[in-house]
């Protein structure tokens, strides 16, 4: 630091510049607000450069490359022989996607004048941050500032990540070949969509998870779903199973596995994924030279408005407790700039959804039926396979169904989950009906189009009131305790 | 890992203030240990462990508020506490099981409405939570909202002369942006004093507590209620020489007998024969709901506020017994110690402010009941009987009741059968069961 410095006066700096950060820079731009952006890498964070749309690209391809084996049943003739994958390739094309989504996000910040300085950021006191632009280091005193630096895998010591044989999500989407051999340590969303997409593409792999069930965030009925799909892709998955050691040598890796069931074991893969968690960054920010409280495992609590214990300083997205989705943070970033601003917003809905792109996608808003029996309702639900829509079998996609959970007294909508192909589009309609508070009347009296796909909501709906017409009803609609 | 939400320990309470917090992140404890202390409608509540394990992660902090449903901390369940336990374990667990997707705060309880009604209720610094929705299901729509706020100005200014806002509840302070002039005082902190050249010296004090609760109550009261206040005078030379004669009796049992247990007995009396008095509205489904019960409310003066300890079943109870449990509520009362069995399922409230003074009043009814009847200052008056001026011992009595459900003729008449027990209780005695 320079003696007699001279700070850069804004009204808000954001540190980091995912979809949380970005989104609030924008808003706080819209909203007139002088606004410095601190991003240390690029801009999009994990989502656009190292998440949501590198694997989402990866998930798609492979979909497609997997697809090719079951074209002939359709009628559709390939050439005489075996399609193949050329990953560099795919490398460049994801790269494209995202470069484009890169100065798209670029191009709104510049539109909007926020001004985005490429460094690292830390807090000097609670009106002043420095931020380390390569030999320089630069000051910005500011009335707020928004925290967005978000999260990154968690990986356990005796795992050490080496980008060669043990990889975090971000090495295994830098690529250049499709493994032979996989193990993924831990079967929650990361791991079980990166491990179905690479099984699709060709590798052979070994799903190893702590817990009884795989995706072990949703309800078991929904991941059962995606377990079948995945033995039918060959992968192996380990449930109930610890990984006690690994170690690197002759060009692969051993893992030592212990469950109650097989005792110990070892597995050899050319590549070993660990996707277990993440954790927030939060510890190189100086946030003790401003008193930001965080908890014991560094997220930092904060009201529904965003602000912490500081009421000039906010913090979104997956440095805050609670799951680390890109939805969650951009609705927080976008509050959050509001607030400051003086306009009277909230995040105040309970409502989340959640999207894993698995074989099949499984999507879902509100709660279970366990949850809300938990809560205390007394619950109908009813569920509409994929197999009696006429789309979905048009598509050769007819496993997986939708669900509807309703309070028995009220008929009000508590919780929309579905399983199966484009679950992740169809959600879009849970979510704004549990948002408009509809009960399931309004669903099933609303038209749906014909033939799509959206129709399992409205027969799922319809079910729950014991009048579906394209599956037998049966006589009592399940009713809980 | 368990969840500990804030359970509605009250009867449809949606919110409270976290008092104390008992224990700390990593703190082992055992089922039913004591956690928190809540403040909820009136009472104080502690709330205590669910499961024997580990405090995880505690969400809230002192002088909170939250609403009913809200996370308030983490438990692990089944495990003790060892310093090494707190860190992630070395072997691959999932750290991902302890985050579930699904939202922890889907509380059924809050009020329906559309985002878009929600962000209107907070452009108008309006709890949504406190408006009737008259939408299907009972949605709040954005003409309910209008109307609450109408209502909200009329009746402001009457009840709270100092502010027309000050009697909404506002929205959190942390919705005002550093360097704007803060409409809201932080719900918790000292007071402060500011000075400007145009208002002279104010002190500000945060509105929290019971003394928030009881405006918060009064306002969804008047909101609600069409008030109407009738006042009329009764005649106690009777009963005092009655209560003169009885009390050695009650002082031989140690019982401090006050007038207030005869004006229950009347009133219980009058209340069955004009049951739209001892009633309430159900304003979602528009019913009367008539009770067969008397639970009579007694509005207590205490240090921390007004508070309305409820004697249940009082047509079952006798003027001494009465007595004793009048004397027993008030010291509990002021000691702080009622819990929420004994302030809530009143159906009628007596309001006896007689000893402090005052001749009349408007007082307010407590939702969800229909009336309420204030005692005023017992005083020697001259009053004309019989063609003569004579002296006698008098006392006022008002009875505001809900216009909605109780018209003017009623309410008198039933004023007029209170009268006419009190002032000759060998009627009163008659009468009782």
């Amino acid at each position: 630091m320079v003696v007699g410095e001279v700070a850069v006066e804004t009204d808000v700096v954001v540190i980091g510049g995912g979809p949380g950060g970005y989104a609030a820079a924008i808003r706080l731009g819209q909203l007139e607000k002088s606004v410095v952006l601190i991003e240390k890498e690029v801009l999009g964070g994990v989502c656009l450069n190292r998440g949501c749309i590198p694997s989402k690209a990866l998930i798609h391809t492979a979909g497609e490359y997997h697809k090719l084996s079951s074209l002939n049943k359709l009628g559709i003739q390939l050439p005489t022989g075996k399609a193949t994958f050329h990953m560099p390739s795919w490398q460049t094309w994801k790269s494209s996607v995202v470069d484009q989504l890169n100065k798209g996000v670029d191009y709104l910040c510049q539109a909007n004048n926020v001004t985005v300085v490429k460094g690292k950021a830390t807090f000097l006191s609670s009106d002043r941050i420095g931020v380390e632009t390569g030999n320089d280091f630069e000051t910005y005193k500011f009335k707020q500032a928004i925290i967005a630096t978000g999260s990154r895998p968690y990986i356990p010591s005796f795992l050490k990540t080496d980008g060669e044989y043990i990889l975090d999500s971000t090495d295994m989407l830098a690529l250049d070949e499709v493994p032979e051999t996989l193990a993924i340590i831990g079967g929650g969303y990361i791991g079980m969509e990166l491990g179905m997409a690479f099984a699709k593409l060709g590798s052979q792999v070994t799903i190893i998870e702590a817990t009884e069930h795989i995706l072990p965030q949703t309800a078991a009925h929904l991941s059962q779903e995606v377990l079948k799909q995945a033995k039918q892709l060959g992968m192996t998955v380990k449930i109930a199973t610890k990984v006690e050691q690994a170690e690197v040598a002759n060009g692969s890796v051993t893992l030592v596995c212990t469950s109650e069931k097989n005792g110990s074991e070892s597995i050899t893969v050319h590549k070993t994924l660990v996707t277990i968690g993440r954790v927030p960054n939060t510890g190189e920010l100086g946030l003790a030279q401003v008193g930001v409280e965080m908890d014991e495992r560094g997220y930092i609590p904060v009201t529904s408005t965003g602000s912490t214990n500081k009421s000039h300083i906010y913090a979104i997205g997956d440095v805050t407790p609670g799951p680390a989705l890109a939805h969650r943070a951009t609705k927080q970033g976008i509050v959050a700039a509001e607030v400051i601003a003086g306009l009277p917003s909230s995040v105040d809905s309970p409502y989340v959804p959640y999207v894993i792109f698995t074989e099949p996608q499984i999507a879902g808003v509100g709660m279970t039926r366990e949850e809300a029996e938990l809560q205390g309702h007394k619950v109908k639900a009813a569920v509409f396979p994929y197999r009696a829509n006429g789309r979905a079998l048009a598509m050769d996609e007819g496993e997986g169904f939708a669900e509807v959970i309703v309070d028995q007294e009220s008929h009000l909508l508590l919780g929309m989950h579905v399983v199966g192909a484009d679950a992740s589009n169809l959600i879009g309609e849970g979510v704004l009906a549990l948002e408009l508070a509809a009960r399931v009347e309004d669903v099933a009296l609303t038209m749906h189009p014909h033939p799509t796909l959206s129709e399992v909501w409205l027969e799922a709906a319809e079910a729950v009131l014991g009048h579906a017409i394209h599956v037998v009803n049966k006589s009592k609609v399940a009713v809980s305790k | 890992m368990v969840e500990f939400k804030l359970p509605d320990v009250g009867e449809g309470m949606h919110e409270g203030e976290i008092v104390k917090v008992l224990v700390r992140t990593g703190e082992s404890v055992q089922q039913d240990q004591p956690l928190l202390e809540v403040q909820t409608d009136k009472v104080n509540a502690e709330l205590s462990a669910p499961v024997t394990g580990i405090i995880r992660e505690i969400f809230i902090s002192e002088g909170e508020t939250v609403e009913v449903g809200t996370t308030l901390l983490v438990i692990d369940a089944g495990t003790e506490a060892k310093a090494e336990e707190t860190k992630l374990p070395e072997k691959v667990v999932n750290p991902d099981k302890t985050v579930n997707f699904a939202p922890a705060r889907a509380d059924h309880r809050r009020s329906l409405a559309t985002p878009y009604v929600r962000q209107l209720a907070r452009e108008m610094k309006l709890d949504i939570e406190l408006v009737t929705g008259t939408g299907a299901a009972g949605r709040v729509t954005e003409e309910d909202l209008r109307q609450f706020a109408n209502r909200l100005q009329k009746s402001a200014p009457a009840k709270f002369p100092t502010s027309a806002t000050g009697n909404e509840r506002q929205l959190e302070e942390s919705t005002v942006p550093i360097g704007t002039e803060p409409v809201v005082q932080p719900k918790t902190g000292t007071a402060t004093r500011a000075a400007t050249s145009s208002q002279g010296d104010i002190e500000r004090l945060p509105l929290k507590g019971i003394r928030k609760k009881i405006a918060e109550h009064m306002v969804k009261s008047v909101t609600i209620i069409p008030h109407v206040t009738s006042v009329d005078e009764l005649e106690m030379d009777q009963l005092r020489a009655l209560r003169e004669k009885i009390k050695p009796h009650a002082d031989k049992r140690n019982i401090k007998l006050t007038f207030l247990p005869f004006f229950i007995k009347a009133l219980v009396i009058a209340l069955k024969e004009f049951p739209t008095l001892n009633a309430s509205i159900d304003e979602r489904t528009n019913e009367i709901l008539l009770k067969r019960f008397y639970h009579i409310g007694i509005a207590t003066d205490t240090p921390e506020g007004l508070i309305v300890p409820v004697i249940k079943d009082a047509d079952h109870k006798s003027i001494f017994q009465l007595a004793e449990e009048i004397d027993q509520l008030a010291r509990l009362a002021r000691e702080g110690k009622l819990t929420m069995e004994h302030i809530t399922g009143g159906t009628f409230t007596i309001s006896n402010v007689g000893p402090i003074g005052g001749l009349q009043a408007t007082p307010i009814i407590n939702h969800p009941e229909v009336a309420i009847i204030s005692l005023h200052k017992m005083e020697k008056r001259w009053v004309v009987r019989e063609d003569e001026g004579v002296i006698r011992w008098m006392m006022n009595l008002s009875l505001s009741f809900d216009h909605r459900l109780i018209d003017g003729v009623t309410a008198v008449r039933f004023t007029n059968r209170i009268k006419e027990l009190l002032e000759d209780p060998n009627l009163l005695f008659a009468e009782m069961v």
